[in-house]
């Protein structure tokens, strides 16, 4: 008895998908889901936390990108301020 | 090649699009969302108890640099207004409670404040950033909303407060 294929796009025309093809496609999907995450304004304490600061010294940090873009033209190249809570 | 480019672009835009109705632009609700609030000592509280008030709801929270500036504004406005029937509802998102006592035990404070860590009445609110304040009037509808403090926005404030102060109030059976 054949395997019957576990998904099928068209009737007419099209090949079925294989049911590795399926399941390949499932996984990438459940991946896919794994990646999105809505983090609130109020859920972003441990965002705006100190320690999750790229920099050791925001000063220095500060002084090094106002140097750097207006040498290199790159202002706004090294991404903007806030730490992801909405603050304006 | 043709036939399995389909599943492909589902599996990619499928959560794409969960992630995109989960945003979606929220509409300013005319009427305040009926949310319980729990005080310091757990005791419980519902906004609506306050409806025939003006109502300064304010989500704030200890990491949150822009709440270190908003909140003594915001206990001066309660201290100079409580009287004509203001009333300000701090209430605090904070994840853990030490670090809402701690940003308090340095800041004396007469508006009462609340605490929501598991974030119900921001998502009430629908909350788009820290801090928000939404100015409610005497019949418990939403009138004002401030994302985010800067120092000018104090003068507004008080402009909106007093503006809602002089409103009537609805009658008993309205």
């Amino acid at each position: 008895m054949p395997r019957r294929p576990l998904l099928r796009i068209h009737e007419n025309g099209c090949e079925p998908i294989g049911r590795r093809k399926a399941l390949l496609g499932l996984v990438v999907l459940a991946f896919g889901g794994t990646a999105c995450a809505t983090v609130q304004p109020w859920q972003r304490g441990r965002l705006a936390h100190e320690c999750m600061t790229f920099d050791a010294d925001a000063a220095g940090a500060a002084y090094e990108a106002h140097w750097q873009e207006s040498r290199e033209g790159a202002a706004g190249g090294f991404g903007v301020q806030s730490g992801g809570c909405g603050c304006k | 090649m043709k036939g399995g480019l389909g599943p492909w672009l589902v599996a990619t835009a499928l959560p794409v699009l969960a992630a995109a109705g989960r945003t979606g632009v929220s509409q300013p609700a005319p009427d305040a969302p009926a949310v319980e609030l729990r005080g310091p000592e757990g005791e419980t509280v519902r906004l609506a108890d306050f409806k025939g008030k003006v109502v300064l709801v304010d989500f704030w929270a200890s990491w949150c640099a822009p709440c270190q500036a908003s909140f003594p504004m915001l206990d001066r406005l309660y201290r100079q207004r409580h009287s004509d029937g203001l009333e300000v509802l701090a209430i605090n998102v904070d994840e853990e409670r030490q670090a809402a006592e701690a940003f308090l035990a340095k800041r004396p404070h007469a508006m009462p404040v609340f605490f929501d860590p598991k974030g119900h009445a921001p998502e009430a609110f629908r909350v788009e950033g820290m801090p928000s304040s939404y100015l409610l009037d005497r019949r418990g509808r939403i009138r004002f909303k401030h994302v985010g403090y800067t120092s000018s926005v104090g003068a507004a404030y008080e402009r909106e407060v007093d503006a809602l102060l002089a409103e009537e109030a609805p009658s008993a059976n309205p």
